[in-house]
């Protein structure tokens, strides 16, 4: 078990991860129940109320009935297509840190499932856990490749284009820096266990590799899941959620 | 700007849905917005009037408020320079809505400026210069020229068939009516020649109030859409024809949203409304209008409505009218339909902050010289002004003339468009065209006086 270092044990990591996740869904809560301050119409009082928030997003976007509601997710929210018409290159920068982002924490949380089967042996299938955790190896290395793709056109854009830079704030800097920063750590993990894709064992060094792996965790739990609710990360949840109430916007 | 003791005002104190207030976090400062601003492309020193930067200042504000920090150890007082300088960067934006078209996120700008706005007119903040007239005007005298409301047709020629009550209403709006009559002459002459039956509203027709909702000053809105909406009924109207893009836009959104009611009939443009008399064949030319014409997209008519009315509404029936007529050579400007820059004149600025109006007008016309055409033709009596008012200030002296479309269809039918004499004929200021047998030219007359106008035109 190569994360557990510096004195973690396995129950550590699940409390840590299930804290962090409590956090979480307080942020979104919170953020939920600030927007739930205005109100639900046009010259409208303020209402302070999160499930009013809840039921004017859900008027809002199904006002055109569920067929636009469909098209603009997918159309709009999963392939980005207002991003597309304005700019390719930014479509392709969106596109893979969204698909790498989504498809590397849904297997986050997926191996973190095996984890718990493997260490408690669950209906005795620790060994079938442990190979499933092997056969998520390439899969997590194609998507985080995708990630770092899009992460490195992000930061490059904003050191390159004199414009962009010169408009660039620390709200800016803390998303995309924290974004490739993660990303890089990982990657950097990886290659230290060695006999990694693409790169092979050019920079194995197995006894720091848990420590590495560690330090990757944390700033992952630590960046995207617990400061998400309080930054830019939070446009993740928002924009798509803004297409979707304006029905995929003019 | 704001009083003392306002610090203690809250900051938002109602006119901001919960989705709106979301939109502010799903911005993805992508910067796109700024590309296409067209005030931010006449105040390039001026980033903070982008939607990008007042959204961000917008976020900080609230979150100064309502954020995490804020809930732990209390909100922080709010820094009336800092929302006076937010006040000016939000009334610094025509509303034109060209940073709602090209937001990644799908953001709603015009209704979030629009809803930004009566807020800081609750606190004082806000309206912005001249803009803080509006209500006065229109609660005194229904329009914004301080004219007389009994002497709202005294332009119609007394040939003119404009009957009492009809299905068919032509909403001639406070420009026409009071400073260019020659737009609301063509449109009474072309529905006559055409045997259209159609009524006015007369001293029943108050101002759409449009200025009022652009500049976040909603008190006496409601009065203006009940009055109009009612108007209209009683008369047992199921179609009203707009030649004025500002009245179009606020009849269509605005309206509804004050009248408690059903509102039984439908508001179409008028150039939709003649472009299906060209295509079933009513319209007969007489001469030829040799010009190079290019059309000029009012937001209100544009981006405004694009969702709602269509694409081909929006955008093409004026351009079909304009492309059928003999003789005319047309052409579309680099920026056009819902990527059209804006003239300046909207949300308040024409009145607010005219320099700025001015300067973005001046853009409109070098984007007319680049084609070099020789007539900008647009639906929209406002934007006519302000183009017509960005060519008088610009360094070079330009011939480009604006026309209403309807004019320039008027003409080509052989239509005698002479403004009667009446009150209001010493306050004309507009591009007209005069015609001599098969030869058609446009000049230019020049305002005899002043008048009342404290705030210009006002949409």
């Amino acid at each position: 078990m190569a994360f557990y270092t510096l004195g973690l044990t396995f129950g550590i990591v699940i409390a840590l991860t299930v804290a962090t996740l409590a956090i979480w869904i307080y942020g979104l809560y919170f953020n939920f129940k600030k927007w739930g301050m205005g109100s639900t119409g046009y010259q409208d009082e303020l209402r302070n109320s999160f499930w009013l928030f809840i039921a004017t997003w859900i008027h809002q976007a199904f006002k055109d009935g569920v067929w636009v509601f469909v098209k603009t997710l997918i159309l709009d929210v999963l392939l980005l297509r207002r991003t597309l018409r304005r700019s390719p290159i930014r479509w392709v920068m969106h596109m893979t840190i969204f698909y790498g982002f989504v498809a590397l924490a849904a297997m986050s949380g997926f191996a973190l499932f095996m984890d718990i089967i493997e260490h408690f042996n669950l209906l005795g299938l620790a060994h079938e856990a442990e190979m499933v955790k092997e056969m998520m190896a390439l899969p997590f290395d194609i998507f985080g490749y995708l990630l770092l793709f899009g992460a490195t056109i992000g930061v490059a854009r904003r050191i390159f284009l004199r414009e962009v830079r010169s408009r660039t704030s620390a709200y800016d800097v803390v998303l995309l820096g924290g974004v490739f920063l993660i990303t890089i750590t990982g990657f950097y993990a990886e290659w230290m266990r060695g006999n990694a894709f693409l790169v092979g064992d050019v920079f194995s060094y197995p006894i720091y590799a848990p420590h590495f792996a560690l330090l990757h965790t944390i700033l992952a739990l630590a960046l995207f899941v617990v400061i998400l609710p309080w930054s830019k990360y939070m446009h993740i949840i928002a924009a798509p959620m803004t297409i979707l109430a304006n029905r995929g916007g003019e | 700007m704001a009083e003392a003791g306002n610090e203690k005002k809250p900051l938002v104190s109602g006119f901001l849905m919960s989705t709106q207030l979301m939109e502010l976090d799903g911005c993805t400062r992508c910067q796109e917005c700024m590309k296409w601003c067209p005030t931010f492309d006449v105040r390039q020193d001026r980033p903070e009037i982008t939607p990008m930067y007042k959204i961000a200042k917008f976020r900080e504000l609230l979150g100064s408020q309502h954020g995490l920090r804020a809930k732990l150890f209390g909100p922080k007082p709010l820094n009336e320079d800092e929302i006076n300088r937010f006040t000016e960067d939000t009334y610094y934006c025509t509303t034109c809505g060209v940073c709602g078209t090209v937001c990644e996120s799908g953001i709603n700008t015009v209704e979030l400026w629009e809803a930004m706005r009566p807020n800081l007119v609750a606190r004082g903040n806000g309206p912005y210069g001249k803009q803080s007239f509006f209500p006065g005007l229109l609660g005194k005298d229904r329009n914004p020229f301080q004219a007389k409301q009994e002497e709202r047709l005294c332009w119609v020629p007394s040939d003119a068939t404009v009957l009492d009550s009809a299905e068919i209403a032509y909403f001639a709006g406070c420009t026409a009516a009071y400073r260019q009559q020659a737009l609301a002459v063509a449109s009474v002459r072309l529905m006559n020649a055409l045997e259209i039956p159609f009524c006015m509203l007369g001293k029943d027709e108050w101002c759409c109030a449009s200025a009022l909702v652009r500049t976040g000053q909603r008190k006496v809105m409601k009065d203006h859409a009940v009055h109009n909406v009612d108007a209209l009924k009683d008369r047992g109207v199921k179609t009203v024809l707009y030649a004025c893009a500002g009245c179009l836009r606020t009849a269509t959104v605005d309206w509804p949203r004050w009248y408690e009611g059903y509102i039984p009939y439908k508001n179409v443009p008028l150039s939709v409304y003649l472009r299906e008399k060209v295509r079933s064949g009513e319209v007969e030319w007489k001469r030829p209008l040799n010009f190079k014409v290019t059309y000029h997209d009012p937001c209100h008519n544009g981006r405004h409505l694009m969702h709602i009315n269509g694409r081909d509404w929006a955008y093409e029936a004026p351009r079909d009218i304009l492309k059928s007529i003999p003789g005319v050579q047309f052409e579309d400007m680099a920026r056009s339909r819902e990527f059209q820059r804006c003239c300046g004149a909207g949300g308040g600025v024409k009145a607010g902050i005219p320099d700025l109006a001015l300067d973005c007008a001046k853009a409109r016309m070098g984007d007319a010289q680049l084609i070099a055409a020789d007539i900008i033709s647009s639906t929209c009596p406002f934007c006519r002004r302000n183009i017509m008012d960005g060519r008088a200030a610009m360094p070079e002296k330009s011939d480009i003339k604006v026309v209403d479309v309807v004019e320039l269809m008027t003409a080509a039918m052989g239509l005698d468009i002479t403004i009667p004499q009446n009150s209001y004929s010493q306050f004309q200021e507009q591009d007209v065209i005069v015609c001599d047998e098969d030869v058609c030219k446009v000049e230019t007359i020049e305002r005899k006086a002043e008048g009342k106008d404290l705030v210009g035109e006002a949409h």
